[in-house]
């Protein structure tokens, strides 16, 4: 089994997982385990949320090797995937290059579900949180409404926007812009029940997940990170909220 | 009313996945992970349970419930527990605090902001009760194991 192979199909597996929001000793946990089915020595894999560093012996001969990976969207499909050839490949069921092939085949996959059925479930999201939140069935479409132009245009931003907390900065303001405009024009609605649920698109729930999984598996550094870009998040479209409101008065 | 909550609960949780990707064949059990932690979040202050308990006890349920459902449907539990909490984000308090602060009330602007943290806080160690438990009866099994080949 040539070292190679294995070094690829590790890192190609981490950075699947990394890339898509999965948790850092997930990560590592996964490289270390398919290295280790694969007959390697002293094997030894690192992971921060920006980069993967893996290492192990192979016939006397030490392999390192280090990827980053600056771009992270979230897709909880991929990670399942990798998840089960890492299962697969570990419990013997599948040999080495069928692992790294289906692995390509998972780096390539598109999202699974279509860019207007993603729109259309932050509006739900948006619209039945509202509700949750004590609105009435008349908050129902201003909210579902406010809560797509918040997707729509974190998505468009994205294209533009380097920093990510400015994009969710933009988009809030944009979101909370459109509730002001709908109180304004219908008087019996209120505010606070549509920005609430507009804002819930940008809620950090998968950073605030994944920070405390990595917290609790001692994984430190990469928690603690996590937590911190939830906590930006969550200031961001608090500071919106704030400019929003301050238009009120 | 409950009815109510508990479509809407689901619809919410259901939505998040979509937005996140969560594979099809999970999507409805990450649905009922987010209506369990809205039910005991509901049903809590029924009988004269506080906020911050209501929220720490549903999202340990959510916790515990999402580590289950990984282990029969062998998929990381990430994918129901993101959406679980969902119904339990303090959104209103948050906003009442921004409203506080913009309001120049600054007093009741930092009460409700520590409500707002406080909650959060409950979320949290909510869902780390749930890891640990499931950790601990991990660690119980493989000890019994090892006890067993020695």
């Amino acid at each position: 089994m040539s070292s190679d192979l294995v070094m690829d199909t590790c890192l190609l597996a981490g950075s699947i997982i990394l890339k898509n929001g999965g948790e850092t000793y997930r990560t590592e946990e996964t490289m270390a385990l398919i290295a280790k089915a694969a007959g390697m020595d002293d094997v030894n894999s690192s992971a921060t949320p920006t980069s993967i560093i893996l290492s192990f012996r192979c016939s006397g001969l030490d392999h390192t090797r280090m990827v980053r990976t600056p771009k992270r969207t979230t897709n909880l499909n991929k990670i399942t995937l990798v998840n089960d050839v890492s299962r697969q490949f570990v419990g013997g069921k599948i040999n080495l290059e069928q692992a790294y092939r289906t692995l390509r085949e998972i780096d390539q996959k598109k999202q699974i579900y279509p860019k207007w059925l993603q729109h259309l479930a932050a509006a739900t999201a948006s619209g039945s949180f509202a509700m949750l939140a004590g609105g009435d069935w008349g908050s129902l479409v201003p909210s579902a409404m406010a809560g797509l132009i918040v997707n729509l245009s974190q998505e468009y931003l994205e294209q533009f926007v380097r920093m990510k907390f400015f994009t969710e900065f933009s988009a809030a303001l944009l979101g909370g812009l459109f509730a002001l405009l709908t109180v304004t024009v219908f008087p019996q609605l209120h505010l606070s029940i549509i920005i609430i649920g507009a804002m819930l698109p940008l809620f950090p729930g998968i950073a605030i997940t994944n920070s405390l999984r990595d917290l609790m598996a001692g994984d430190l550094v990469a928690g603690v990170s996590r937590g911190v870009e939830a906590m930006l998040t969550a200031v961001s479209v608090a500071v919106a909220t704030a400019i929003i409101l301050s238009f009120t008065r | 009313m409950l009815l109510k909550g508990l479509a809407l609960s689901f619809a919410s949780s259901v939505a998040w996945c979509v937005l996140f990707n969560v594979p099809v064949r999970t999507i409805v059990a990450a649905g009922l992970a987010g209506v369990v932690g809205f039910l005991v979040y509901s049903i809590l202050p029924i009988y004269g349970a506080e906020v911050l308990l209501s929220t720490f006890v549903s999202a340990a349920a959510v916790s515990l419930l999402s580590q289950l459902l990984s282990i029969i449907l062998r998929v990381p539990s990430t994918n129901f527990s993101v959406a679980g909490i969902i119904p339990l984000v303090p959104g209103s308090l948050a906003y009442k605090a921004m409203l506080a602060f913009v309001n120049n009330d600054y007093v009741g602007g930092i009460t409700q902001a520590t409500k707002t943290l406080m909650v959060a806080g409950a979320i949290a160690s909510g869902l780390i009760f749930g890891i640990s438990v499931l950790t601990i009866w991990k660690g119980a099994r493989y000890a019994g194991k090892r006890a067993q080949r020695d």
